[in-house]
């Protein structure tokens, strides 16, 4: 069944794959006229994919015209795919990913820390574990970008109500929605206060295309610069009704001030006016908020217990009702003033058609609801079925991804939540996202921890992870961070760090140690061995033969070290000239003696000693190195270990020692030594003996001048 | 972490930082940094990589009225044609500051850098493959700013001459790739160090045929045996003692005088005793004139002076033979570079991995005291 | 999305790229072979500018070229449509430029190489060959330091009943993977299948190197009997970071097939295999099967022009997760 997926035989436990929707169709633009021959694709760093498109070689056109782009034989591109996180540059993005490690690694640590000890007492692990991980997501958080200053801490425009400060991201909105429902135990108790925290610091997100109460607010106050007497504009005292719907209570005060009867000019004969708009300036700023932060620079009279809080509750009440049953109103004269004021009262009062009217988006409307009619709002159950009611009375043509999180989280359902992370987010929030998620529910515990066969035995959590540290590869620079997410992965982590390592250049020395630094970290000897072999046969057939030895030595390369000896040693029988013995020289000063079983080495290194000592003798030097090269020259002769093809480099050398003026080196015995090595190599090859006839000769010459001068 | 009077500035740069080196400067209240960057997203290979310089000025604020809050900002940029390996700096006795660069591709470039506005006012290099073969893994500059030695990976050393309008070089030392240089530092002008494989030393003067004076080769770890030299530093005090930092957290002072024992500050010792204060690669050392003045009583004793060393896994430390090390910063990241301002000893510049430029300033009292 | 690295040259007509990405080598109709090179490759992915060496390797078109894996150096195998093909390495005397010498022929011998793929093992290197008259031919390195020195360990047809021989037998294309898991105790195995007029050569068999008989074996057929003769265009043995089974992609005519092979050592030798999925494919033929390092999504090109990813869900279901279009109908 084409376009299908396969194997629809096992049914779907798991709602949560957004998969089987059609595949997304990415169209590449390479330049490359078709028809193509052939399309190459190979996975570069990563999940970067590289792709080469080959042109289709047509019969030759005679004419020479324009050679454009098209004609090129084919073009490579790299492509990169990525889902979510849009609005975040890729610079940023990074210095998320940098920021997070820390907090991570810190809570995996604690993790294993607790679990070591939760062996011994489990409930330990339950009670202190939230805290951790609101220890975690608040260092997230603050990494996502910082709070907006709270409104009076700041000097301003007197006019200016709300802050044009740098656009809050929603992955800082969604973060902290997953942080009030899921980690905060402390906020549960208050939840509708954090709600309304946090649709003050994030209106604006709420919807790109429709109106939410920020954007009208921010309309209300450009207008507002230009106009004189404001409260005869309904727009103020409709923006006022909105803030004021969602709490935003310092800017509602703030508004209020505005009013044209606080003008020293005008509060003579507007004095009732104006005592209305403080009256409800005062009853607005001392309203009674369940929040346990009394710091927060917030307006509000603040309660810490519930209590306390249903008893400030009920004296509010009682001051908002005798404000609207007042007889002062009849003296209001200003209309608008009047019915605006009455309005705010009632949207106090908890009066539903007000506050509906007053809301833009039906998250703003759930807001307003938490706050004047259900402050006691617990259990998501009862939250997820209002909020299912402000969907039906504000329904939105389009639910962005932000949104969406938030249904899912209400409706409790973790895969959702999880797709929505990853569908709009990235791979980056699923895999930060799922630590707040696992100490949320144990639902989501055991789901996201389940080890699955068709996962090939990984679970869930740990796949994100894998898929996360994948994505990190991507990029040369955070490459380096993805070990500390692929440690945290018990199954296939170190597989893939493993494969991760072998796919590194290894060209140049400094980047080859950073990655043997990660070997060492993580124990993963057989690794580090094998890149250091790889940069060994690297530069040893680059021609950076020291760096080839020393990396093949550190990587116990015997098997190397003994052929690259081997090959020394057929080198040096060959031929040996002054500038190839600086060489070789060096070679055999790099390689040591340890190398080499045969014991080859060995004799290399007394051969080089005596090559030495004859240099000095051919430089003139004193006599007792000739003493020494003919001693060592001996030596050599008569050990067993010395190959039958250096015998006739020794004797041609020998020759040099036996023209020596002074005096004779060599005594009778010795010469007969060399004269019989000679003898077996004539007996062996006759080629040899031809190539090496003038040394011989020269040798037979000498060698009977001394023995006749004996 | 860091000791109570000690600020520690981040400055996020967006693209990898290779090295920093401080300019010296004309006035105290704008100081220039150089920065060797590299971005790899670069659209294209040319402008990928790059000499930054950045002014760091220092604004009083209400949060700290005693210290200066630092702000970094780039004042110029020249790109490079390939990813900068090595970076010095160095005043000139014209008004310039110079600054050579080497690169991967063999290259070297020396900048010439107007102190007062941070501005490169011109250029000089060698770009063919004539001096290196590849990456060039040091550069030193000599005081003055008029010649400087590179050697590199390819078993070249070089020594270049600065001149008005051309660089011109001459090859000290070529071991056709038997050798891999990995540091190099003057000792004086007509001597300097290089560093290589098996923590390998050697001291070179210029006088003397050959060049090639002496050289170590370290035997104390019987079993992997080696280890790879990164950064050397010469006290121009005491030039005959080469500061060496290297691979498994390894330093050691190796005195000309005595040179088949180097004095271990840290790594693994000749009885496999290990003190050390870090496991990984030290990317760089360098005398710390700050702790000096607090801790050696006399200039003349036989102690080393205190050093200064990054490493690869994000300690910035100070060492003082016979004591334990000094962390200044424990970073999760590793620190690639530092550079200690020459004039202002008490501020720190270093790099680190996740492509950010760090400030350190230490309180300067602790030099009265 | 897409950032573009290099030009190729006219007549270009196959590539690959190196284990790390950062070199391509290009084969083309002339017979040429050129190397394209990321600058700075030490820790950029910047882009190949322009070839920094080209060079003829052969008289007639080059059919396919392969890198050696980066134990060897960096070499590259070249086929040849003659039926030759030759070992390539690039070497640098004294830190001179480097430069690509030829290291060894490999003259026809009557039929010609289809592909080749190097697999490397803790004490070798081995290279396996499949050739036009149905044979498989294994050579192995005798110097671990000089890719010129390769010994002839093996050959045979790909057929599972060892005993017969077909001659006369022609093969358009042969695909071939080596179990790609690296490190101690692994087992030396691939996967080949063919495009034949034989229906025994053409389905894909898992081969595995009997250490005790010093033969090879073919331990797995990966084709259900109805498909067993179906040509195979394409295999890739997934990378195995943990699972307790191998994923092997097979594509034939009928499309993306993929099994899952248990190593399960109960079984006699003989493998446990499961076709799990059938994935629709290209609408013709497949060019090519490319595993992401962790063994999760698997590339495939083909005939329709498109690059398709595939990916296997939570529940073990496979599916295409994305594709990328390459056939140039929007340029």
């Amino acid at each position: 069944m084409p376009g299908r997926p396969s194997d629809p035989g096992s049914e779907a436990v798991v709602p949560f794959s957004p998969e089987f929707r059609d595949p997304v169709v990415y169209p590449v633009h390479h330049g490359v006229r078709p028809p193509l021959l052939r399309v190459y694709v190979a996975w570069s760093r990563g999940s970067l994919l590289h792709l080469a498109c080959l042109r289709q070689p047509l019969p030759e056109p005679e004419s020479e015209d324009s050679v454009d782009e098209g004609e090129a034989g084919g073009k490579v591109v790299e492509v990169r795919l990525r889902a979510g996180e849009e609005g975040i540059s890729e610079a940023h993005r990074r210095r998320i990913a940098y920021g997070s490690v820390p907090a991570f690694a810190l809570l995996q640590s604690r993790k294993n820390s607790l679990m070591a000890m939760s062996r011994m007492s489990s409930s330990l692990l339950h009670g202190e574990w939230w805290q951790h991980v609101l220890e975690y997501s608040k260092n997230i958080s603050e990494l996502l970008g910082t709070r907006r200053l709270s409104s009076n801490m700041v000097i301003e425009d007197p006019r200016m109500v709300v802050q044009p400060s740098e656009e809050p991201t929603s992955l800082k909105a969604a973060w902290e929605l997953m942080e009030i429902f899921y980690v905060d135990k402390q906020s549960l108790t208050w939840l509708p206060e954090r709600l309304v925290d946090w649709s003050e610091e994030y209106d604006s997100l709420l919807t790109r295309t429709e109106l939410t109460i920020h954007s009208k607010l921010v309309n209300m106050q450009k207008k507002l610069a230009n106009v004189k007497v404001v409260e005869d504009d309904p727009d103020y005292w409709e923006g006022m009704s909105s803030a004021l719907a969602v709490g935003w209570l310092d800017i509602v005060v703030k508004l209020l001030r505005f009013h044209g009867s606080y003008q020293l000019d005008q509060l003579d004969n507007r004095e009732t006016e104006n005592g209305l708009v403080e009256a409800v300036a005062v009853l607005v700023s001392t309203m009674p908020r369940l929040r346990p932060d009394p710091s927060s620079g917030k307006l509000g009279q603040f309660c810490k217990t519930r209590p306390d809080f249903i008893k400030a509750w009920e004296k509010w009440r009682g001051h908002l009702s005798k404000l609207e049953r007042s007889a002062f109103w009849v003296q209001c004269s200003h209309d608008r003033t009047r019915e605006g004021l009455q309005k705010l009262l009632k949207i106090m009062l908890g009066d539903i058609s007000n506050i509906t009217s007053a809301t833009c988006h039906w998250m703003e409307l759930l807001v307003s609801h938490l706050l004047y009619i259900r402050q006691f709002m617990v259990g998501l159950e009862g939250l997820n079925n209002l909020a299912h009611k402000c969907r039906q009375l504000k329904p939105t043509v389009h639910y962005n991804g932000l949104m969406s999180l938030l249904i899912g989280i209400l409706e409790e359902s973790p895969e959702v939540v999880l797709a929505e992370c990853s569908k709009t987010f990235g791979p980056w929030m699923v895999a930060h996202g799922i630590e707040l998620l696992t100490a949320g529910s144990d639902h989501a515990d055991i789901l996201l921890h389940e080890e699955r066969y068709s996962l090939g035995g990984i679970s869930v959590e740990e796949l994100h992870r894998l898929v996360y540290a994948q994505i990190l590869s991507s990029h040369p620079l955070t490459c380096q961070i993805a070990p500390t997410y692929l440690a945290s992965c018990p199954k296939q982590g170190i597989g893939l760090l493993e494969n991760l390592l072998y796919k590194q250049p290894i060209q140049h020395h400094q980047v080859i140690l950073k990655n043997l630094e990660i070997c060492r970290l993580y124990e993963l000897d057989n690794i580090s061995v094998n890149l250091m072999k790889i940069a060994g046969m690297y530069n040893w057939k680059h021609g950076r033969r020291g760096f080839g030895i020393y990396w093949l030595q550190l990587a116990c390369d015997e098997v190397r070290l003994n052929r690259i000896a081997q090959q020394l040693f057929d080198c040096i029988g060959k031929s040996l000239s002054d500038d190839s013995f600086k060489q070789w020289e060096g070679l055999l000063e790099l390689l040591g003696t340890q190398v080499g079983s045969s014991g080859g080495l060995e004799f290399l290194h007394k051969y080089r000693d005596f090559k030495r000592t004859l240099k000095q003798v051919e430089d003139g030097r004193a006599s007792n190195a000739a003493r020494q090269a003919a001693e060592s020259l001996m030596q050599l002769m008569r050990s067993p270990s010395t190959p039958r093809q250096f015998w006739l480099p020794l004797l041609h050398d020998s020759v040099k020692l036996l023209n020596w003026k002074a005096r004779p080196l060599l005594s009778v015995s010795e010469m007969n030594l060399l004269l019989n090595k000679l003898q077996d190599l004539s007996m062996g090859k006759l080629m040899l003996i031809l190539t090496a006839a003038a040394s011989l000769s020269a040798l037979c010459i000498s060698g009977r001048k001394i023995l006749n001068v004996l | 972490m860091a000791e109570t009077g000690e600020y520690f500035h981040r400055f996020p740069q967006s693209k990898s930082v290779d090295a920093v080196r401080w300019l010296s400067a004309v006035s105290a209240f704008d100081r220039f940094v150089a920065a060797a960057v590299h971005d790899p997203d670069a659209s294209s290979s040319a402008a990928a990589a790059a000499i930054e310089i950045h002014s760091l000025t220092l604004a009083t604020s209400p949060l700290s009225p005693n210290i200066g809050e630092p702000s970094l900002h780039v004042r110029s940029s020249w790109p490079s044609p390939s990813r900068i390996s090595a970076l010095r700096s160095s005043p000139t006795p014209h008004k310039h500051v110079a600054v050579a660069a080497a690169t991967l591709s063999g290259s070297l470039h020396v900048l010439f850098v107007d102190p007062v506005d941070g501005s490169i006012d011109s250029e000089l290099s060698i770009a063919d493959r004539s001096l290196h073969a590849g990456l060039v893994s040091a550069v030193d500059l000599l005081e003055g700013g008029r010649e400087c030695i590179t050697a590199g990976e390819d078993g070249r050393v070089n020594r270049v001459t600065i001149g008005e309008a051309r660089l011109e070089y001459r090859r000290v030392y070529d071991s056709r790739g038997l050798v891999s240089y990995t540091a190099a530092r003057w000792g004086s002008p007509m001597e300097f160090a290089t560093g290589g494989l098996g923590f390998g030393v050697q001291w070179w003067d210029q006088r003397k045929p050959g060049g090639l004076v002496s050289q170590f080769r370290c035997n104390w770890r019987q079993d992997k045996a080696t280890g790879i030299v990164h950064s050397i530093d010469i006290h121009p005090s005491r030039k005959h003692i080469c500061m060496v930092g290297g691979s498994s957290g390894t330093i050691f002072a190796w005195d000309l005088r005595y040179q088949q024992q180097p004095i271990l500050l840290s790594g693994v010792g000749h009885d496999g005793r290990r003190v050390s204060v870090s496991e990984s690669e030290v990317w760089e050392v360098q005398y710390d004139g700050h702790s000096q003045s607090s801790s050696v009583t006399s200039a003349s004793s036989a102690k080393i002076l205190p050093v200064m060393i990054c490493s690869e896994d994000g300690i910035l430390a100070v060492l003082e033979q016979g004591e334990e090390p000094t962390e200044l910063l424990v970073e999760p990241c590793a620190i690639n570079a530092f550079d200690i301002d020459p004039q202002n000893p008490s501020d720190v510049v270093c790099s680190l991995e996740w492509e950010t430029i760090g400030i350190l300033m230490r309180p300067r009292e602790s030099i009265i005291a | 999305m897409e950032r573009e690295l290099a030009t190729l040259e006219k007549g270009a007509i196959c590539c690959a790229w190196n284990y790390c990405g950062l070199r391509l080598a290009v084969g083309f109709v002339d017979g040429s072979i050129s190397i394209h090179d990321s600058l700075d490759s030490g820790s950029s992915s910047s882009a190949f500018p322009s070839s920094s060496s080209k060079w003829k390797a052969h008289a007639s078109s080059v059919l396919n070229v392969v890198w050696a894996p980066p134990e060897c150096g960096d070499a590259i195998a070249c086929i040849c449509n003659d039926g030759t093909f030759s070992l390539w390495e690039e070497t640098g005397e004294d830190t001179e430029h480097p430069t690509w010498k030829l290291c060894k022929l490999f003259e026809s011998s009557g039929s010609r190489v289809l592909d080749l793929q190097f697999g490397v093992f803790s004490t070798s290197l081995k290279m396996v060959a499949a050739c036009s008259d149905g044979y498989v031919k294994v050579y192995e390195l005798l110097d671990p330091l000089e890719f010129n020195k390769w010994q002839l360990q093996a050959g045979f047809q790909n057929v599972i009943d060892s005993v017969s021989r077909f001659g006369k037998v022609s093969c358009s294309s042969a695909s071939i993977a080596w179990n790609p898991q690296k490190g101690e105790g692994q087992r030396c195995s691939f996967v080949l299948g063919f495009s034949s007029d034989l229906p025994q050569l053409n389905s894909s068999k898992v081969w595995e190197f009997d250490e005790a008989h010093q033969r090879w074996i073919p331990v797995a057929e990966l084709a259900l009997p109805g498909d067993d003769s179906d040509m195979v265009h394409a295999v890739a043995w997934a990378p195995n970071i943990g699972r307790p089974f191998e994923v092997i992609a097979v594509a034939t005519c009928k499309g993306i097939a993929m099994w899952h092979v248990v190593l399960d050592p109960e079984s006699n030798g003989r493998l446990t295999t499961e076709k799990v999925a059938l994935l629709p494919g290209h609408d013709g033929e497949v060019w090519q099967l490319e595993w992401d390092m962790g063994g999760m999504t698997l590339a495939s090109t083909g005939s329709d022009g498109m690059v398709r990813l595939w990916q296997s869900n939570i529940n073990g279901i496979w599916h295409e997760h994305a594709s990328l279009d390459c056939s140039g109908a929007q340029s």
